[in-house]
Formats: C-alpha cells, structure tokens, sequence
C-alpha cells in the first residue's frame, strides 16, 4: 500500500511531478534551502544531482533517499559525450570476435571543433550532401541549423569561414555536433517526424532497462522538402515542440503529438508485421547499444535512477536514426492526452524504483516483475549476462 | 442484368487461382491412368470436396457478375415522397450556406464556421418528422409504437435477431501466433467473398487487413488502374468547386484529431477527387438524394448524386492507416461508401439503412433498459439524440483507429451495417448508471465531455448486459 509518508522535493514545478508526490501521501519537504537534505524523493535539475554528488561538498545520501540522475550522466545526454562514447564502444566492439551489437544508427557525425577537419574533407568527398548543426549541451531545437556550404559556419565561429581553412575557432566555448543530415524521413501526410520514446535505467552496474509502451511522434506543420529554399524554414526540418508551437498551422488540440500506438497500427498495415517488428527491434537495439556504450563510465550509485527520452527519426526505409538522448525531457503537458501519457509515466517510474514505497534491497529489486504499469523490462544484465542475445529477443517479445 | 454464357463463365474461372489449384488437384488424383472418363472425374471430385469447390466458385463468378442496381426507389412509397422533400431541404440549406460563405468573404470578422449542408442532427430531426401514413397491408401486424422518437412501420429484424447473430464476438479469445499466421495465410491464398467474410468475422490481423479489404472489393491486381483513375480525378481538382470550401472546412475537425491529424492532407485529397467522380453514381447501392435538377438553381448535386454533408471526412480517415499510397484508400473509402455508408445518409426502409438502425436501437434500449429509455426521454435528452453522432460516423472519434478498423472488419464480415446497433446499446448501457443520474442535457453532455475510451470488446460486453 502506498501509505508511507516519504519526503519529497522537486527543483520543476511540473503538476505532473507534484500531482504524482502528492497523490502517493507523500509529503513536501519543509526546508526551503536548495542545499537542502531532508528528503526522501528527490526529482532534480542536472546541476543540483552535480552539486550534490561533489565531493567536495561533503555530502553522503543516505539509504532512504533516491534521486531522478546518475552524477555523471552527461556522458551520454550531451551530443558531444554520446557521440564519442559510442564512436569508443564500437572501436572496442570491433575488436570482439562475436559481434553483438549493431551501431549503424547514428550517422555520420563530427564534434566541432576537434573534428573539423575530417569534417571539411567529408564534406569535400560529397558536395551535395546536407548536414545538421547542434550545439552539443543545448535543448530544445536552440542554435540548431542546415549547413549545405562551409561558409554558414560563420554563425558559430563568428568569422568568415572558408573551405581551405584546417581549423575552426568558435565564438563561443561550447563544443557543436555536425552530423549527416538524414533527408529522406519517413513521412506521414507529407510531414516530416520524429519519435519521443522513454526509456528507464535503474542501474547501470549491472545494467537494468526499462522501457515505456506509451511515446509519441512530434510532428513538423509544414509539408516536408528537400528543396534548398525552404532549408532554413524550421518549421519544415525540425520537429521540436518548441519550435513548431510558433507556426500557425500549430494546433493546441493535438500539439503535434501522435502516440506510439497509432504510428505502429500504421506501420503494421501500411508496411506488414514484419516491417513493424524490423523495426521495433531496430528501436531497442539503439537503446541497449548506446546504455552499454556508457556502462563504463557512469558513476553508478545505488541512490540513482535515470529516465531519459530518446529521439529517434524512421527514415524511408523504415530504419530508425539515433538523434539524441534527453535526461531531463520535458515534463510540460501540452494537451489532456499528454498530461495523461506523462502523469502516468511518472507514477510508474515511481511504482518500479520505490515499490509499495520501499526501498528495495537487490534481492527484492530481482524479483520485480518484467511489466509495472507502462513499463517492460527490456534488459536485466543480471538474469544472464552471457547470453544478451537470447535475453533481447525475449524482451522483443514482451514488448509486442 | 449480364448473364454468362458457357464460354465466358470459363474464361472468367481460368483468372482465378483457385481453378488452378482446382485442376492440379484433379490431375494428381489421375497420374497414374491413362483413360479417363467423365464419371471417374466425377466421383473423384464428389469423393474429395472438389465438386463444391467449383460449385462455390461458378457462384462467386456468377454473383459477380451481375451488376448491382442502385436503389433508386423504395418499396414504401411515403419515403419516396419524403426523399423529394429531404433533396429540396438541402438545396435550401445549399442556399443558405452559400450565402453564408459570400458574407464570410466580405466580412473577415463574420466566423460563423457552420457551413454545412446538413449534418447527423438535421437528418435525425428530418426523421422524426415522418407520420404514419395509410397503414399498408402489408404491415399490419406492425405495432405502431407511439413512445419512440421514430414513428413509422417499416420490417424490421426482431432485436432478438440482431442480438444473437452477433453474440458470438463475446466468446472471441485472444488468439495463439500460430493461428494468426494460419490467418494470414488463409488470405493470401483466400479469393472468395464468403470465405474473406467469415475470416473478417473472426480476426483480421494489422498487416492483412488491407489485402482483405482489397480482395474483397477484387482490387488486389488492379492497382494500376486505381492509380490511372485515382490521378484522372486529382488532374480535375484543378478545378475549383463550391463544394471544395465545405470540404476544407469539414477536414478542420479532422485536423483536430489526435489519430487524424497527420492524415489531413490525405484526406481533403480524397474527398475533393470523390465528389468529381461520375463513376459513383452508377456504383452506390443506394440512391441518397433525389437526383431532380433544380431550374435557376446556381448549384447543382455533385456528379456523385448528393450532397457533401459535416463529418464526411471522417469516414475517410480511419483508412488512411491501411496504406501509404493515396489511390489505395480511395478506393477503398469509395467502396465503403458505396456499398455501406451511403446507407446512413438515405431515406429508406432497407434493413442497413439509417431508419432502420435507429428503430432497432430504440427497440433495443425500450425493451432491455426501460428504465434507461424512460429517463432519458423525461430528462429531455431521447436515446436516438444521444447516440446518433457515433451511428452515423460508425464511432469515428470516440474510439481509436484500432476499433475503428474493427467495426469496418464487422461490415465487410456480416455485408452490414448492424454492428452499429450492438455498439450503440453498448454505449447506452455503459454509460447507464451515469445516465440515470443526469438531471438534464447538460448534465448528460458533461458525462461525454469527460475523456473516455470506449473499445469494441467493451461495447459488445455491455450491449448484452441488462
């Protein structure tokens, strides 16, 4: 029974979060300071789990008290972080006998300003290929652009940029990543989308992964092409809600949000069971890939859970594309279906890492059933670490 | 009507598969003789089932054949008469809401958005005012009920009949991977209308259905022509129609879905190239408006013999999940219409026609939930009123496309409308102790304002509860 009067704090004043806490009996934490300690539940900004895990701030959790990020979780949130980690893992995996895992899901993509000049002999070898350009530790579709010629480089370095330059100053310190453009997205009705799926991580070491039944697909307004003009029209190319809200054609009734269930009922009879299976398994692999990529080097801390919000893009082929992982994705609602979807997401989230509101020893967390709510186990290290092959294809099944 | 000769029904046998497999059956069963005679072919066949194979496919070939007339005129000769008056109503309504559209253009701040012919409410009330005329003969052991919204003796299945055709559905199961793939099997290889029926009845998987709908309607090996056809009439698009407006209008609420939304384009495609499409009329089982030319009139019927009415998008929407090519879901929302929704929008005393249904679920309702039936009527808010939204647009938009697809399986499943009457009481029932509470329609309305999620399943569990 979810009875217990545990302490809760949160840095977001989401109703989702707070309706949650509140449903549950759980009580407010009175102390008003930041650095404040008494709490059971805490649901924290990045900076706040970063402050707290610094040594130098002397601070211990205790065993009655669990927290919504992993310290160093940027290894795989930041676009720069994930890139490298992952570019590292497949260099490990390659020298593996027995290939287990498939990486052909991120494309081809290189951190400024490091990597500026493999870039510019890439970008040589194919002139009419389009690329994306994101500042690596932002959100939210900011500072993102279409980059068809060297020159528009200026607007992140802040001076003229020409093909036969080697290295690329930036104006500001921060690190971008400029990927392959993938230009030819699955489209329904002529518009371009991406996926928001959910994914939970309750330990790292061994890795535990759940993932959410309920997402959804967030759609352009306008109608997509390729044609050079409309490169710089957002509204066409990139589908963050927070930067389609300012079309007109933006709808407060939907938000240009499409759940999960009606994309795969369309998959399933536009394109055949199969090609739905194809690519649900496609999906996962890139959520187990990119995890184990990080598996190493998260701190892994008994008093942290992650729920992170994977974008992923189908492209024509129904292939989908690793965009970027979220560790804090948005909690705001924009419609009663999105309130929906995200207040019982947290609810269970809650229901897995505090069950019956306990703290669960490791032999209790073992037992947890592999469906809670929304979420299906997708991956228990732990059950048999040997023989992640056969453990995927059960957890596929599952899932379907 | 075409009839057939010999020649002919054999050129038509040797197009379809199954008279191969007819033939290699039969010379198997003879590999080893070298003098055959009729009787032996006979009594082999007779001896493994073949014969009533062959007999089932002359009739497939047969029935299909003939070409179905359009119901033109009813056997009820009052309805005839009431189909004129409904035909010049909308043409009224045309008039006014043309008027409408003009004074929109003029006046940027005049928003009056209801420019529609008619919608779900107008036809129900069109309905209601049908009086008992001369009793015919025919009807006379039709009791007359004076308690019901619809007054009119029309036959009628008795509820009872209804109720037990499709009761089976309570006793479906979710079905093992290895029956599924059975299924899918089944209609890959499956060509005949009866047996496509009987599979739709049962369980149609996701990634078969539109080779079912296809087969059924004998689509599977002509999609060139559907493409041909399909881009004939989006060449004619270019040309402006009055009914165009409507249609962009209708498609807002649509666009308004959370299922839909991503269809709109689609879906306004659709529409605009069904309403310039001359082949409908001579398709359509059922003649909706009277097809009389109004003198001085500035707007004629649509080629398609009727009016554009509010919501007609959604019966287009549901089937743009089937397929990512646009000539395949008109054509499939083509034979929909024509064979089944064209029903709920004509004057008729057919059994699938909207008259019918209604009578039915208030036959229902008023003798399974008269406590129900009873309030509802004192409360101001008639059992018909209540549901003739989710009658008429066959639940599209109060369940998901999952469902949806699920009752378009039933039509094509029983060659009916009638689920809708199982679903309708399911609905009512569902929503009773609810119901009962209400103190007037406002109240009823904020019960469905709440958000709900009705399912198929769900809805027939409940039509058969009392």
């Amino acid at each position: 029974m979810q009875n217990k009067k545990l302490k809760w704090k949160s840095d977001f004043e989401k109703s989702v979060i707070i309706e949650n806490f509140v449903n549950r009996g759980w009580i407010k934490s009175q102390e008003k300071e930041e650095e404040s300690t008494d709490w059971n539940v805490y649901w924290a900004t990045v900076w706040n789990v970063r402050n707290i895990f610094n040594p130098k701030n002397g601070f211990r959790l205790n065993d009655q008290q669990i927290i919504n990020h992993f310290p160093n979780h940027y290894e795989l949130t930041r676009k720069d972080c994930m890139v490298k980690n992952l570019k590292r893992f497949k260099r490990e995996q390659d020298k593996e006998v027995l290939e287990t895992f498939n990486f052909d899901f991120l494309p081809t993509t290189y951190i400024f300003p490091g990597e500026y000049s493999l870039f510019v002999e890439e970008f040589h070898r194919n002139p009419n290929q389009t690329w994306i350009v994101k500042p690596a530790a932002r959100s939210q579709g900011k500072g993102i652009f279409l980059l068809r010629k060297i020159q528009q480089l200026k607007k992140i370095s802040g001076t003229t940029v020409t093909s036969n330059m080697t290295q690329l100053n930036l104006a500001s310190k921060e690190n971008y990543v400029v990927s392959r453009y993938i230009d030819n997205p699955l489209l329904i009705g002529g518009k371009k989308f991406d996926l928001r799926m959910y994914v939970l991580v309750t330990n790292y070491k061994p890795l535990k992964v759940w993932i959410y039944n309920k997402g959804f697909g967030r759609f352009c307004n306008e109608q997509y092409t390729t044609d050079v003009a409309e490169i710089e029209n957002m509204f066409v190319h990139l589908t963050n809600v927070a930067i389609q809200q300012y079309s007109d054609k933006y709808s407060q009734k939907h938000g240009g949000k499409y759940s999960i269930d009606a994309l795969k009922l369309y998959v399933e009879s536009a394109y055949g069971t199969d090609a739905l299976q194809r690519m649900m398994d496609d999906i996962h692999n890139i959520m187990l890939t990119s995890l184990k990529s990080v598996q190493a080097v998260i701190q892994n801390d008994k008093h942290c859970f992650e729920m992170y919000g994977y974008d992923i893009l189908l492209d024509s082929n129904l292939k989908p594309w690793l965009i970027e992982i979220n560790a804090s994705p948005s909690l705001t609602t924009t419609t009663p279906v999105d309130k929906n979807l995200k207040m019982n997401l947290i609810n269970d989230v809650y229901n897995i890492v505090l069950p019956n509101d306990d703290f669960p020893d490791n032999e209790q967390k073992q037992q947890q059933p592999t469906k809670v709510g929304g979420f299906t186990l997708l991956y228990d290290e732990s059950l048999d670490p040997n023989n992640r092959k056969t453990q995927k294809r059960q957890s596929v099944k599952i899932w379907k | 009507m075409q009839q057939l000769d010999n020649q002919e029904i054999l050129m038509k046998l040797k197009s379809q598969k199954q008279f191969w497999d007819i033939k290699k059956k039969i010379k198997q069963g003879f590999s080893d003789q070298q003098k055959i005679g009729i009787n032996d072919i006979q009594k082999f066949a007779q001896s493994c089932e073949i014969e009533d194979q062959l007999i089932k496919l002359i009739s497939h070939i047969l029935k299909k054949s003939k070409k179905r007339e359009t119901l033109k005129e009813d056997q009820i000769e009052f309805l005839n008469t009431s189909k004129i008056k409904w035909t010049e109503l909308l043409f009224k309504n045309l008039d006014i809401v043309h008027q409408k559209a003009k004074n929109q253009e003029e006046d940027d701040t005049n928003t009056d958005s209801k420019l529609y012919i008619y919608d779900e409410k107008n036809l129900l009330a069109f309905l209601q005012t049908f009086k008992q005329q001369q009793p015919s003969v025919l009807y006379q052991n039709v009791q007359f009920q004076s308690n019901k919204l619809l007054n009119i003796n029309i036959p009628l299945k008795s509820a009872q009949q209804i109720l037990d055709k499709y009761q089976y559905i309570l006793l479906q199961e979710e079905l093992p991977e290895e029956k599924i793939n059975k299924i899918r099997k089944q209609i890959e290889n499956e060509h005949l209308d009866t047996e496509l029926e009987k599979i739709a009845q049962t369980y149609v998987p996701n990634g078969e259905r539109c080779l079912l709908y296809l087969k059924y309607f004998e689509f599977d090996h002509q999609e060139t022509v559907l493409q041909q056809n399909f881009a004939k009439l989006q060449k004619e698009c270019s040309n402006q129609l009055f009914f165009d407006e409507l249609l962009e209008i209708d498609g807002h609420e649509i666009s308004e879905d959370t299922f839909y939304f991503v269809f709109q384009e689609q879906i306004l495609t659709c529409l605009k190239c069904f309403i310039r499409d001359k082949t409908i009329k001579e398709n359509i089982r059922i003649q909706l408006q009277n097809g009389m030319k109004k003198e001085h009139a500035e707007f004629q019927l649509p080629v398609t013999g009727f009016f554009p009415f509010k919501n007609i998008s959604k019966y287009v929407a549901p089937l743009c999940y089937l397929s990512t090519k646009i000539h395949i879901i008109y054509a499939l929302f083509k034979e929909f219409f024509c064979r089944y929704f064209c029903f709920l929008h004509a004057i008729s005393s057919e059994y699938n026609s909207i008259l019918s249904l209604c009578m039915q679920i208030e036959e229902i309702v008023s003798t399974r939930s008269p406590k129900l039936f009873h309030h509802l009527k004192v409360i101001g808010c008639d059992t018909l009123k209540l549901i003739i939204h989710q009658l008429i647009y066959c639940f599209v938009g109060d369940m998901d496309p999952p469902h949806i697809l699920t009752i378009y399986d039933q039509i094509i499943g029983h060659d009916s409308l009638e689920i809708l009457v199982i679903l309708c009481v399911g609905f009512l029932n569902k929503y009773k102790p609810k119901l009962l509470l209400a103190k007037n329609y406002e109240n009823v309305q904020q019960i469905f304002q709440e958000l709900r999620e009705d399912k198929f399943q769900e809805l027939v569990q409940f039509a058969y509860k009392q």
